[in-house]
């Protein structure tokens, strides 16, 4: 695994852990969204973030982006505060951008490289290129001129895996991306991810759907307000952990053709505990 | 028609309106882009009204003197709008809501200040309504120096609030001093509100920020093209303002709001009902 670390140079040689919580508790005023929160997910890997709706997934990573901090306990992402570390990408539900902006599809894609311009400073030939390989590589290159209004959901969630390559994240934070989606576009996507995650970059991907989770993710982690289980799908997916983190919610079936669950939850937005701190 | 345009320039008075009515325009209209964008459209009406009180006191001590009472009304407006962001921060209230009850408590307080000293009437009835045909030659040294410190700053800082305006995350997650750029962008506003307020005063403040930007939005779908566009529909609006002003007899800040709002209606009239979108439309709440 670790020869994958090898893209975007960087300096860090020592094996910290891509994101590592330590006895996290996160509140909202008075409601405890996280607790106990304890887990290490390794560079490079592909994790499925899953659990039932407001179990705190969007919290979870809000967390890790450095948008909201810990009540109590320690988060580090490749060792440093969330705050401080900027080769991080968040990707958040489409819904919570204004589509009539008037940006096109380079527009947003540079804004990736405003971190590392610092202020006062215009994009080069080198940022410009390096945008341009980006949209190539996620296939929306062609589109570079069109305003963000009229790209399907596909196509915008590829532009901002684009605008994630610019930043040269390596950790990308995936909040429902598939929420709205048709197949293809989803298939479209997990391509792309298997690019992304070829310069080794770790990609944390929140979803509702457990198949997903079980096929195309190397991890999954099962959330209920505490991290219920973390590590491969097979290991992770059990009826036991299953019914903790969707309690009632939840029917495990074991039948001759292999093992059915049925959750209740149904809907594919969760709003739960990103809406709660707007 | 040469002589139609020239005759009003012969008065030293126009020369100094009209180029008070430009530059003020185009510094609202590129503090407005970023406004209408981050739906902070309240907050421009609520901070016009609000510096009422600031420009009273402001009067009242320096005993009529424009330029003191210039910054006490900018004071007052950077306070006005620090005030409404810790309210809306400290209480569970909607920001709407924080900016309006602050509003409504400034903009009376100004009027009950008015109200108790009869003999400068006259001057703050200039102030609620504009009075550009009165703007001296220090009055536009002063609306140039501010104005081209305003736009200074959004030359320098456009990209990092072009980013937070569209997306806040992104902000956070590339660590913009997205607390301090916010601040500046308050600021910008106040200053834009307050040289605003010798061209169309303080009930028509908001006409300046929001029209020319919002005219401009419906034409473009890039967002430098959209600022130059509004500073020239602003620069246009101003003159043509002025000079109906001076033909028809109606008061100057009216007249160019309304040429600001006829120029809407025509782009609107054309282009406003053919915006085609894809996309389902979102709305993005006041922030």
């Amino acid at each position: 695994m670790s020869d994958t670390r090898m893209h975007h140079g960087s300096q860090d040689e020592s094996p910290h852990p891509a994101v590592e919580l330590q006895q996290v508790n996160v509140f909202y005023g008075n409601t405890l969204a996280l607790e106990d929160f304890s887990l290490a997910i390794e560079q490079g890997v592909r994790v499925a973030v899953v659990g039932p709706n407001g179990a705190g997934k969007s919290t979870f990573f809000n967390l890790v982006s450095g948008l909201l901090s810990a009540t109590r306990g320690v988060v580090t992402v490749h060792g440093h505060a969330p705050g401080q570390y900027l080769c991080l990408a968040y990707v958040t539900q489409a819904s919570q951008l204004d589509l009539n902006f008037p940006v096109n599809v380079w527009d947003v894609a540079m804004m990736g490289r405003m971190g590392k311009l610092g202020l006062l400073h215009r994009p080069g030939e080198a940022d410009r290129a390096l945008v341009s390989a980006s949209l190539a590589r996620v296939g929306m290159l062609e589109h570079a001129q069109r305003q963000i209004g009229e790209l399907s959901g596909g196509q915008r969630q590829r532009l901002f895996l684009a605008r994630a390559l610019v930043q040269e994240a390596e950790l990308l934070l995936l909040d429902e991306p598939f929420a709205g989606l048709d197949v293809p576009a989803q298939e479209q996507i997990l391509k792309t991810l298997d690019d992304v995650q070829a310069l080794g970059v770790t990609v944390l991907f929140a979803t509702h759907d457990l198949e997903l989770a079980s096929e195309h993710f190397d991890r999954v982690l099962l959330v209920n307000r505490r991290c219920i289980a973390y590590g491969t799908p097979q290991a992770v997916l059990t009826p036991k952990n299953l019914a903790e983190a969707y309690g009632g919610h939840l029917q495990v079936l074991n039948t001759a053709e292999g093992r059915v669950v049925i959750g209740d939850s149904g809907g594919h937005h969760e709003h739960g505990a990103q809406g709660q701190h707007g | 028609m040469a002589e139609w345009l020239l005759e009003p320039l012969g008065f030293a008075f126009m020369q100094r309106g009209l180029l008070a009515a430009v530059v003020v325009g185009v510094v609202c209209a590129l503090v407005g882009s970023f406004m209408i964008l981050r739906g902070m459209a309240f907050l421009g009406e609520a901070l016009g009204h609000a510096v009422l009180p600031g420009l009273a006191i402001g009067y009242l001590a320096s005993g009529g003197n424009r330029s003191v009472t210039f910054f006490w009304a900018l004071g007052t407006a950077v306070l006005t709008s620090v005030v409404m962001g810790a309210l809306s921060r400290t209480t569970k209230l909607r920001q709407d809501t924080a900016i309006g009850i602050v509003f409504a408590g400034m903009f009376a307080l100004g009027i009950a200040l008015i109200s108790s000293i009869r003999s400068y009437a006259v001057d703050l009835t200039h102030m609620l309504f504009g009075n550009i045909l009165g703007v001296t030659n220090g009055d536009v040294w002063l609306i140039l120096a501010v104005s081209a410190a305003v736009v200074l700053a959004l030359v320098l800082f456009y990209k990092e609030l072009t980013v937070i305006a569209f997306d806040p995350v992104l902000a956070v997650t590339l660590r913009l001093p997205v607390r301090g750029l916010d601040i500046l962008l308050h600021v910008m506003i106040a200053v834009a509100i307050v040289v605003s307020l010798q061209t169309v005063g303080v009930a028509l403040v908001v006409a300046m920020l929001l029209t020319p930007a919002a005219t401009a939005f419906l034409l473009t779908k890039r967002l430098k093209r959209m600022m130059v566009i509004a500073t020239l529909i602003a620069a246009f609006s101003g003159v043509a303002g002025l000079y109906a002003s001076y033909y028809l007899n109606i008061a100057s800040g009216a007249a160019i709001v309304l040429a600001c709002t006829l120029v809407f209606l025509v782009v609107y009239a054309v282009r406003g009902r053919v915006r085609p979108s894809l996309a389902v439309q979102t709305k993005s709440p006041a922030r």
